[in-house]
């Protein structure tokens, strides 16, 4: 089966003379729950954004499902994107409007620019907006001003907002980073959700490596816009750690699911104890 | 004090490097600004040892000892607007009309002269360009100049008035508007652009919402405004009770120009108190 998504040599220079991303070549299969880690200014967000073009790449190639991202334009673009949905740190929902409203606008690429006008949505877009708003738990908010919710909250919206387009890949950028940890766990429980029942294939960033751990089916790591990893979430030790994060990072865990305290698996109980030592600053490369 | 850093071999930080009494720069400022200053003095001549006090003074009596005629129409030609009541109404909307005009030519120019919509292409950003330097000259040319041009072309009377005031307005309002489409928050652009929604669904969806409180904040701001300025207008052929006043004065009739500025003064007030609450309650 051919890959939903393939990056060849992907490079992303701003005008500012940031090197984004530097030769990024990857292929995502379907079904696959892949995570991004990697420190603040590695290029995460940049190369999400350049799978549904929010930024043009300068070099390489993009391509979805057999379709060439990078050279879409108008019309072909647009259809690309509403097949990719896209969930963000800060939520981006259009604060002042009802939360109906702002899952509907999921349906936009689907619908003619005078129903946007005119707002007279389909009799079938508006069943799926409370069935996808159902999904994530919050139909009773239906009619609350978005800004009126929780971050939580927010954040469910636009995933609820994301389904509204059926899509086939879903992009989420830091989904959890303005969360806490609770809630962190409940909307990705929802990430989870959309990849293993509706088959959606996710692409996530995160900051914490024990939620990559978790819901990851593989790990990609950035360093300065370059590979530096690409495995199981399982595989990534002390050793690799290190060269992600830099000599001086030290791994942090994001609390426990539930309330009751997990076992400690073999690999953090390890991960821990070369913590403590003051052994470990020397180079391994 | 300086000594401290140089035995240290340490630079001096640039406030203890300089005295501000032997400072050439500071002194030079000051030395121009009054310069500036005492040449002024000489060019315009202020002179007031031509005034004379009897007649000012009788003058003040006489725009306090108000002439109630003018609040009735004076023979049988004259209606109601020709009173001045009727001409401080008709001043009202002029101000409410040309404010009208302005909002609907700026509103739709306001998308074109925001940055964050514009660019992206160069054929968009070259337009923004555009339209907030059309912005900036509009602006500078002052109302007072535009009546007086516009009472050329147009003919004294309402219209020079409101299509003057109309067409100033376009250049503030189209800045607010702009400066107000350049402030929100680019989330929600970013997150309608990736559903796959055109541009004027981005702008529709993402970008309306969020820009009718500052809108309608900056619309009553300038209709207090206009509604200020448009008695002045007459006073160079732009219609309304500014007419009226300029005749008063110039026929020497002081107790119906001082009852006419105290109308003013009363409209101005009120819609400064109205605009403020209602502009409060909007944020």
């Amino acid at each position: 089966m051919p890959s939903i998504l393939s990056l060849r040599d992907v490079v992303m220079v701003y005008p500012n003379g940031t090197r984004a991303l530097d030769g990024i070549t990857l292929e995502v299969q379907r079904g696959e729950f892949v995570v991004l880690i990697g420190l603040s200014g590695s290029g995460k967000s940049t190369l999400l954004r350049c799978v549904n073009r929010l930024v043009t790449p300068t070099s390489g190639t993009v391509i979805f499902d057999g379709i060439d991202v990078t050279r879409a334009k108008g019309a072909e673009l647009r259809r690309i994107r509403r097949r990719i949905g896209m969930i963000f740190q800060q939520f981006n929902l259009v604060r002042r409007g009802s939360v109906f409203a702002n899952v509907l606008s999921g349906r936009l690429g689907y619908r003619s620019t005078w129903r946007t006008i005119a707002s007279r949505p389909d009799r079938a877009d508006v069943q799926k907006a409370f069935e996808n708003l159902g999904r994530v738990g919050i139909a009773e908010k239906a009619y609350s001003r978005a800004d009126a919710l929780s971050g939580g909250q927010q954040q469910r919206v636009g995933i609820a907002r994301a389904l509204m387009q059926q899509p086939e890949l879903m992009l989420a950028d830091e989904p959890v980073a303005s969360l806490d940890p609770a809630t962190s766990h409940s909307v990705m429980k929802y990430l989870e959700e959309i990849n293993r029942k509706d088959g959606i294939t996710v692409l996530c960033s995160l900051h914490f490596l024990s939620l990559a751990r978790r819901y990851g089916t593989r790990v990609i790591a950035l360093k300065a816009g370059k590979i530096a990893y690409d495995g199981k979430p399982a595989d990534i030790d002390e050793r690799r750690f290190k060269e992600i994060y830099g000599e001086d990072a030290v791994e942090v865990e994001i609390g426990p699911e539930r309330s009751q305290p997990q076992p400690m698996s073999a690999n953090d109980a390890a991960l821990r104890a070369l913590a403590d030592d003051s052994d470990i600053g020397r180079p391994d490369r | 004090m300086a000594e401290y850093f140089t035995a240290r071999g340490l630079p001096v930080p640039r406030e203890l490097s300089t005295n501000p009494l032997t400072n050439w720069r500071r002194l030079l400022g000051i030395a121009l600004t009054l310069a500036v200053i005492s040449v002024g003095l000489q060019i315009t001549n202020i002179d007031i040892s031509h005034a004379n006090p009897q007649f000012a003074s009788r003058v003040v009596g006489q725009l306090f000892n108000w002439d109630t005629s003018i609040l009735t129409p004076q023979n049988e030609f004259e209606t109601f607007w020709d009173t001045a009541e009727g001409l401080m109404i008709v001043t009202i909307f002029l101000g409410i009309i040309a404010t009208a005009f302005a909002v609907v030519v700026a509103l739709p120019l306001s998308f074109l002269g925001a940055r964050n919509i514009m660019t992206g292409n160069p054929i968009t950003a070259a337009v923004y360009v555009v339209v907030r330097v059309l912005f900036t000259i509009i602006r500078s040319i002052d109302v007072l100049i535009v009546v007086i041009v516009m009472a050329v072309l147009l003919g004294i009377g309402n219209a020079a008035g409101v299509i003057a005031l109309a067409f100033h307005n376009v250049g503030v309002l189209g800045k607010l508007y702009s400066e107000a489409i350049e402030g929100i928050d680019p989330g929600p652009i970013e997150a309608i652009t990736a559903t796959g929604a055109n541009r004027f669904q981005v702008i529709w969806t993402a970008v309306l919402p969020q820009i009718v409180n500052p809108y309608i904040s900056f619309t009553i701001y300038r209709l207090d405004t206009n509604i200020r300025l448009a008695p002045i207008l007459g006073l160079v052929g732009g219609g309304g009770i500014g007419i009226l006043l300029f005749q008063s004065i110039n026929l020497f009739k002081y107790g119906a120009a001082g009852l006419i500025i105290f109308m003013i003064v009363v409209i101005v007030a009120a819609m400064d108190f109205i605009s403020a609450q209602v502009r409060k309650r909007l944020v």
